[in-house]
């Protein structure tokens, strides 16, 4: 039996986003009304995230976009010392790679720290952001083997410390283009938490390089919905445009997915 | 900040904190039963750094860039490149963070001191220079040839800036 035109018109229409969409959408869930909310350097994805929740569900989150005019003020120093007080509510990093116990790596790739094979400009706050903000949302734009592995080969951040040290938060989730990790807190170590449709468990294990546990029935991601996508892809952009906050990405990546019907 | 010390969060179980022997672990001395990392106090004998503006005295505006007022207050003796030297400078003048001469021994006048680097308000950062810089870093020999040709190859400063700044960023402000 057929659909009705306008119905598989508009399924079409939700379906179809690319993968920064996704992601900056699931990042927008996780920020909340009332807290303050930040991101660092070079974090188009999360900035885009932040200013959609800012236009949906949090009019009253305070968005620190770092090297933006989304900041109240311009020093790191600043943004350090508001971290430690402990005010600073979700944080979004991004590691090139990512391990199972919730350590990320921003500094060098190789199995010999003395002799790397490639150096990374580091982390530089992330030592401290991670242990400050309460909500760490660690995210990649790539979700494979090599980003996503048993042990980071050195640990810019970790996931977890020993109790007696002085810690204020820590990791909540790991965001990808296929899947969203949950950060357990008891057992130190990241579970699936939810599968982006149309991607399935064996294609997430498949790609993944640490344990995913026994298997238990995992739920698939509540896709973006179409007034979630419309107000990215109409406010947000011309926000971002505006505003020159990576406006050149905004224009080039929000709205223009290739496959996305025409209407 | 002139103390031996200070508390750090954070660190904790990172590979940087084994790199690390002027790093340590220590209990809240005040018995709230936490542990920080405790980093020793750096003492530079020499601070060298580029700013925007500074006075013939040595007063220094240095924009949003704080770490400089620090790298100032930690170091023994302090050298300032400035990319426009002017005949005087208060801190009412200053835009952003302000040194006072007290702390500064030298200001050098250096324009596009911080290329391949950028300077906020002043001029963006050379990608093209950027990349060849991390192309050159890929093994030693290409390194010690691009330091051969980019450093120890100029006969000064103003020759450096005749090769190796592009013209198009030598414009003054406002000219395309």
């Amino acid at each position: 039996m057929s659909r009705a035109p306008a119905a598989a018109m508009h399924e079409a229409e939700t379906a179809d986003y690319n993968d920064a969409e996704l992601m900056a959408v699931l990042m927008s869930r996780e920020v909340r009304d009332g807290e303050i909310s930040a991101c660092g350097a070079l974090s188009h994805i999360p900035a885009a995230g932040l200013l959609l929740a800012k236009e949906r569900h949090a009019p009253d989150a305070e968005l620190i976009i770092l090297n933006t005019v989304f900041r109240p003020f311009h020093t790191s120093r600043q943004f350090h010392f508001l971290a430690q007080r402990g005010d600073l509510g979700l944080f979004f990093v991004s590691g090139v790679q990512i391990d199972g116990h919730g350590n990320y790596n921003l500094h060098q790739l190789g199995p010999d720290p003395d002799h790397p094979q490639v150096r990374f400009p580091g982390g530089y706050g992330g030592g401290m952001i991670y242990y400050c903000a309460r909500r760490t949302i660690v995210f990649r734009t790539e979700h494979t083997r090599r980003s996503l592995v048993e042990r980071v080969d050195y640990i810019s951040a970790a996931g977890s410390s020993p109790p007696e040290t002085l810690r204020l938060g820590g990791p909540s989730k790991v965001i990808t283009p296929k899947a969203t990790f949950r950060f357990d807190n008891e057992a130190a170590c990241l579970r699936l938490e939810s599968i982006h449709p149309p991607h399935s468990f064996d294609d997430i294990r498949e790609n993944t390089g640490f344990d995913l546990g026994a298997g238990e029935p995992v739920a698939g991601t509540v896709p973006p919905s179409a007034d979630e996508l419309g107000t990215l892809r109409e406010v947000v952009r011309r926000k971002m445009i505006d505003t020159g906050t990576y406006a050149g990405w905004a224009e080039r990546t929000l709205g223009t997915f290739a496959g996305r019907s025409a209407s | 900040m002139g103390v031996p010390y200070v508390p750090v969060i954070g660190l904790v179980g990172t590979d940087l904190l084994k790199r690390r022997d002027d790093m340590v672990l220590a209990p809240d001395p005040f018995g709230e039963g936490k542990v920080t990392v405790v980093a020793k106090a750096m003492r530079p004998d020499v601070a060298v750094f580029h700013v925007d503006k500074a006075d013939r005295h040595g007063n220094v505006s240095c924009g949003y860039h704080v770490e400089a007022v620090m790298l100032a207050e930690a170091s023994r003796h302090v050298v300032v490149t400035a990319e426009e030297v002017v005949d005087r400078l208060t801190e009412d003048d200053a835009v952003g963070a302000f040194i006072p001469s007290i702390l500064v021994d030298t200001v050098v006048h250096a324009p596009f001191g911080a290329h391949p680097g950028g300077l906020t308000g002043r001029y963006e950062p050379d990608r093209d220079a950027m990349r060849r810089y991390v192309a050159a870093s890929r093994d030693d020999a290409s390194f010690a040839a691009y330091l051969d040709e980019q450093v120890f190859g100029t006969r000064n400063h103003e020759d450096y800036i005749e090769r190796f700044v592009p013209h198009v960023a030598r414009q003054p402000e406002g000219v395309t």
